[in-house]
């Protein structure tokens, strides 16, 4: 437990360099960057409103990073969150043409269980080509991710395009709004209750399940784990299919919710701030959801620092990148730090 | 059928130098996914340069340097601080395509395009028709040539890929691992800035937001579907490129009849059956990333 708590505070420290590192861009840039971070702050926490938009952008990035949390565990190095994040939002496009004038009550949930499968089998191809043929996941899932990007852009400009759709983002004919699942605020108690129970359901499969505890000695030493009798190509499938599925529900909610539609390249940076979530909160489940918010905020800040401080929002992505090039390095001169108090190893 | 290869080399250069810098990487022992990040800042630092110095070589020796330091941040972050090369090369993909448009507002207060008054000489009427092409483009081959040389042939490249495949027994001949992938990175960064600097100056003379748009990924893909051998992966990369030209033609030719973004997505597939393949091969692809020192931080 104490571990733990240090590897969520050297986390910390390691986004707070990151944040000082954006700090010093911002100023060599022209921007006052104490300026900049208070508008970053206020825009995604403090402004009144603002709670509700960061949890917006949260909730569907926590159910992402979940899955995320759940192959990286299993020792899989599943990238492919953005295409599983696409292909969900896709399959369930598919499906609302499909069910077109059923009853909401059946509608919503078929919806949401197509995307499901459609983002599980985005990650079936490489789960299935890792662990029959050690097909290194990180260039299949990449590749996948770029294959569901112009997929993406197929369906909205061929099969499922707004004829009346104009400008230069080509999108899918409006969901129907009897079964949208929210306002295009994006924030709604179907949305809250759907991250609610992923969040329960991922925390017992982790904490509390043979699978888990399976998994992550799987993670660990693979090897040692199919000696002791487990199947490890059994469980590592599962792990990369509950990825796939939760970030295919993510793009579902998505589509159902706040937009409504899909559009090509809709959401870009979705599967890669989930990945940096799900690091930040060293892969637990309840840490997930506090990084998730924090994320939430950052993406939620976006769109207002333009307004607010002058500043494109880019500084954003700016900010996650950085956090990206520190979150997983290993300073000794930090645990030597953090070992003066903590137990020894 | 000129106008097509013009088209193709035009693609397909910047592509080329980039897939190389992976190769490079590659071969030191570094998945670099950085390489977007890296085209963007030469693309910028070349286009600005110019406005800068009106003079090319400056503005590519600027390009140059500019890459090189965040080739070397990239070192630090992955060798020093033993962070992921993967999380991390793509964290420097983000702060070159972030940062680049940072810089393009906070120097021009708006996120226009910037046109530069010229680009990179052209190789002249000497050349027919092929004389709009840079001479980045002429210079591309000999490049090719000269990494093969320097990696195949040469100490040093052996030296590097031992570091590459097995960083403890090359140590145990007097090697450096640590200051091999530096070198790589190094060089690398170099290529990406001649990438970046072609594909703003070479036959266009601007920076847009994100004008790379993937191909310093598609560029690590051609470096995977090339084995990482200079010469494989440059025609790996040139095929990514037909590809693509030969998709634009479709659409021009065919309208919509073709979907061409589903043609779009051959290289990717090519790569995917590309790396089962020599895994198959090879009878199982070694791991990618030590994924495990991760998790037992």
């Amino acid at each position: 437990m104490k571990d733990s708590l240090f590897t969520v505070v050297r986390s910390l420290i390691f986004v707070v360099l990151a944040l000082i590192l954006c700090a010093l861009v911002f100023q060599l840039a022209g921007y006052n960057a104490p300026v900049t971070l208070w508008a970053v702050l206020d825009g995604a926490f403090l402004r009144s409103g603002a709670i509700e938009q960061s949890l917006r952008w949260a909730l569907p990035l926590f159910i992402t990073a979940v899955g995320v949390g759940i192959s990286f565990r299993a020792g899989f190095f599943n990238i492919g969150a953005q295409g599983q994040f696409y292909v969900g939002a896709i399959s369930a496009a598919f499906a609302a043409e499909a069910v077109k004038g059923g009853p909401a009550f059946l509608v919503i949930p078929t919806l949401l269980l197509a995307g499901m499968l459609g983002g599980a089998l985005w990650a079936l191809w490489p789960g299935l080509l890792r662990l029959r043929s050690g097909t290194d996941e990180v260039i299949t899932t990449l590749m996948g991710n770029f294959m569901a990007g112009l997929l993406l852009v197929y369906v909205t400009s061929g099969p499922l395009k707004d004829p009346s759709g104009s400008g230069q983002q080509a999108s899918s004919r409006p969901l129907d709004p009897a079964y949208r699942i929210s306002d295009s605020l994006g924030l709604s108690p179907t949305i809250i209750m759907i991250a609610v129970v992923v969040g329960i359901l991922m925390w017992l499969l982790v904490n509390r399940t043979a699978f888990g505890v399976l998994a992550s000695l799987a993670g660990r030493n693979g090897t040692m784990v199919e000696w002791q009798g487990a199947r490890l190509w059994k469980l590592g499938l599962s792990s990369f299919l509950v990825s796939g599925a939760l970030a295919g529900l993510a793009g579902t909610i998505e589509f159902m919710g706040p937009n409504g539609r899909i559009a090509s390249g809709f959401l870009p940076a979705h599967g890669f701030t989930a990945i940096l979530i799900a690091l930040v909160a060293n892969l637990s489940v309840l840490g997930t959801a506090v990084a998730a918010v924090f994320f939430g905020g950052l993406a939620s800040a976006a769109l207002y620092l333009p307004i607010m401080a002058g500043l494109p929002s880019a500084a954003i992505d700016i900010i996650n990148a950085a956090i990206a090039l520190f979150i997983t390095a290993k300073s000794t001169f930090i645990d030597r730090v953090m070992r003066l108090g903590g137990p020894k190893t | 059928m000129n106008e097509i290869i013009i088209s193709i080399l035009r693609s397909g250069t910047p592509l080329i130098y980039v897939t190389l810098a992976g190769v490079i990487a590659q071969r030191a022992g570094v998945w670099n996914l950085g390489l977007e990040g890296l085209m963007i800042i030469g693309a910028c630092a070349t286009i600005l340069g110019i406005m800068l110095t009106k003079s090319v070589g400056a503005a590519i020796l600027i390009a140059i340097l500019a890459c090189v330091l965040a080739s070397v941040l990239l070192w630090f972050v992955i060798d020093r601080l033993k962070a992921n090369p993967i999380i991390a090369g793509l964290g420097l993909t983000g702060l070159g395509i972030g940062g680049t448009a940072l810089a393009v507002q906070s120097i021009f207060g708006s996120q226009a395009t910037v046109t530069a008054p010229f680009g990179i000489p052209k190789l002249g009427p000497a050349f027919g028709s092929y004389g709009v092409l840079s001479v980045a483009v002429a210079a591309m081959p000999f490049v090719v040539f000269a990494m093969w040389v320097v990696l195949r042939r040469t100490r040093f490249g052996l030296r590097l890929a031992a570091c590459g495949e097995h960083p403890f027994a090359a140590r145990s001949v007097g090697a450096n691992p640590s200051r091999m992938r530096l070198a790589a990175l190094a060089i690398g960064g170099v290529l990406c800035a001649i990438g970046g600097a072609e594909l703003a100056a070479g036959s266009l003379q601007f920076f847009a937001q994100g004008m790379t748009a993937g191909r310093g990924f598609m560029a690590f893909a051609a470096v995977i579907f090339g084995a990482a051998h200079p010469v494989g992966a440059t025609f790996a990369a040139l095929f990514f490129a037909i590809v693509g030209a030969l998709g634009i033609r479709a659409q021009l030719t065919f309208g919509d009849r073709i979907p061409h973004d589903l043609l779009q997505a051959l290289p990717y597939l090519a790569t995917v059956f590309g790396v089962w393949l020599s895994g198959k091969l090879r009878g199982g692809a070694k791991a990618a990333s030590s994924f495990a020192e991760l998790r037992d931080q």
